[in-house]
């Protein structure tokens, strides 16, 4: 069963230079991306960079990312499959 | 053979050795193709750096083979139009150095991408070529900034990071336009993840197939770690590493690794059953 990663951006502010849950994940699920497309002549802003469940094939369930986020920004759900 | 060899080579023994690939007029047409194909055609654009979606990893859990692979073929094509890799050894990569110029130092959009890596610590891929001129126009590409090197400043820092364990690559960016001259491993590689965890061949393997000699192996495992591809493990019953040359992409990272010489690189086109195993 593949679990349901989310992230909320407006708590997760700054990812790039947090990074903890990317750090902590011992399957590395998570990935950073962006919400906006790369622009000419600009680097993308902090508050655009974006905490995702890139690989969730990949989540055991321990929620350690959930843990470790600062701003309780992670949530992580094995729904749909009853007790697990 | 190898199609990539076949279809750009154009006589050189490599089509990464063949200079038109690293062309100018190239750089053109990759930009053509790649506004028709639109967003998909940038790698970064699309997000976490993964070359598949959710849809791709959910069809896998039910057991979908049909979506898998109609989804495989989809990523596959766009990829080998667009973006993909193939395996180097260090020497094919001190060669390619000497064709190509400029070379500039930048950030890996990968290892950022996996572990948010800050830049001063993240300067492990290559750009070559014309683009590298007008980095200064995509700020966020090339975030850090790019460090121009000479070709023996290449050669040295490509010898430094083979000796941290990371594989050489070579990618396009519209093929056959060869930009980028990556240091890549597992996780963090996009491409590398893909091929090893999910068989989408946006990374193709390289020319070469390693082998052990078990007289020459004294069992030290020190080459062992070395390997990104999950093809060499050790024998306990044996007290020799093992390859899996079905698996093995021939980078010739445990190569390097082996004091005893108990390691060599064997053209994989000399083995009926690898020839076209890429
Ligand atoms: S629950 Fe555990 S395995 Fe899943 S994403 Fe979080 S840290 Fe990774
Ligand atoms: S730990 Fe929380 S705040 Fe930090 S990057 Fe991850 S999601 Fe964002
Ligand atoms: S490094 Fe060489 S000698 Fe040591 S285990 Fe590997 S192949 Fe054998
Ligand atoms: S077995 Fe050696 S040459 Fe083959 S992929 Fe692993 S490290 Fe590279």
């Amino acid at each position: 069963m593949l679990p349901t990663v989310t992230v909320d951006d407006q708590k997760c502010a700054d990812p790039l230079s947090c990074r903890k849950c990317l750090l902590i994940c011992p399957t590395h699920v998570l990935g950073l991306g962006t919400d906006v497309p790369i622009k000419k002549f600009r680097e993308t802003d902090p508050e655009h960079f974006i905490v995702r469940g890139v690989r969730v094939d990949k989540c055991t369930g321990c929620l350690d990312c959930v843990k470790v986020c600062p701003q309780n920004a992670i949530q992580v759900s094995f729904s749909g499959g009853g007790a697990r | 053979m190898c199609e990539w060899c076949e279809k750009y080579g154009d006589g050189y023994e490599r089509w990464y050795f063949n200079p038109a690939n690293y062309a100018r007029r190239l750089y053109k047409i990759r930009k053509e193709e790649a506004e028709a194909l639109g967003a998909e055609a940038d790698p970064q654009a699309a997000g976490g750096m993964a070359f598949v979606g959710h849809d791709f990893l959910e069809a896998r859990e039910r057991g979908d083979v049909a979506t898998v692979e109609q989804i495989k073929q989809q990523v596959e094509g766009i990829s080998w139009i667009t973006h993909f890799g193939q395996v180097l050894t260090l020497e094919e990569a001190l060669k390619i150095v000497d064709i190509m110029y400029p070379i500039g130092l930048m950030t890996c959009a990968c290892r950022r991408s996996m572990q948010g890596l800050p830049d001063e610590e993240n300067f492990t891929c290559m750009g070559m070529g014309t683009g590298m001129y007008k980095w200064e126009r995509w700020p966020d590409t090339y975030r850090g900034g790019v460090h121009f090197l000479t070709p023996d400043e290449s050669k040295e820092v490509l010898a430094k990071l083979n000796k941290r364990g990371l594989v050489h690559t070579v990618f396009t960016f519209g093929t056959p336009y060869l930009a980028g001259l990556c240091n890549c491993d597992y996780p963090d590689c996009s491409a590398i993840r893909t091929v090893v965890d999910l068989g989408i061949r946006v990374l193709w393997k390289g020319h070469y197939v390693a082998k052990i000699d078990p007289e020459l192996c004294n069992g030290c495992a020190s080459c062992v770690h070395r390997c990104q591809f999950r093809a060499l493990s050790f024998s306990p019953s044996k007290n020799k590493a093992i390859i899996d040359q079905f698996q093995c992409f021939g980078c010739g990272l445990c190569a390097t690794e082996c004091d005893q010489d108990a390691i060599t690189l064997v053209e994989r086109a000399n083995l009926p059953a690898l020839a076209n195993v890429w």
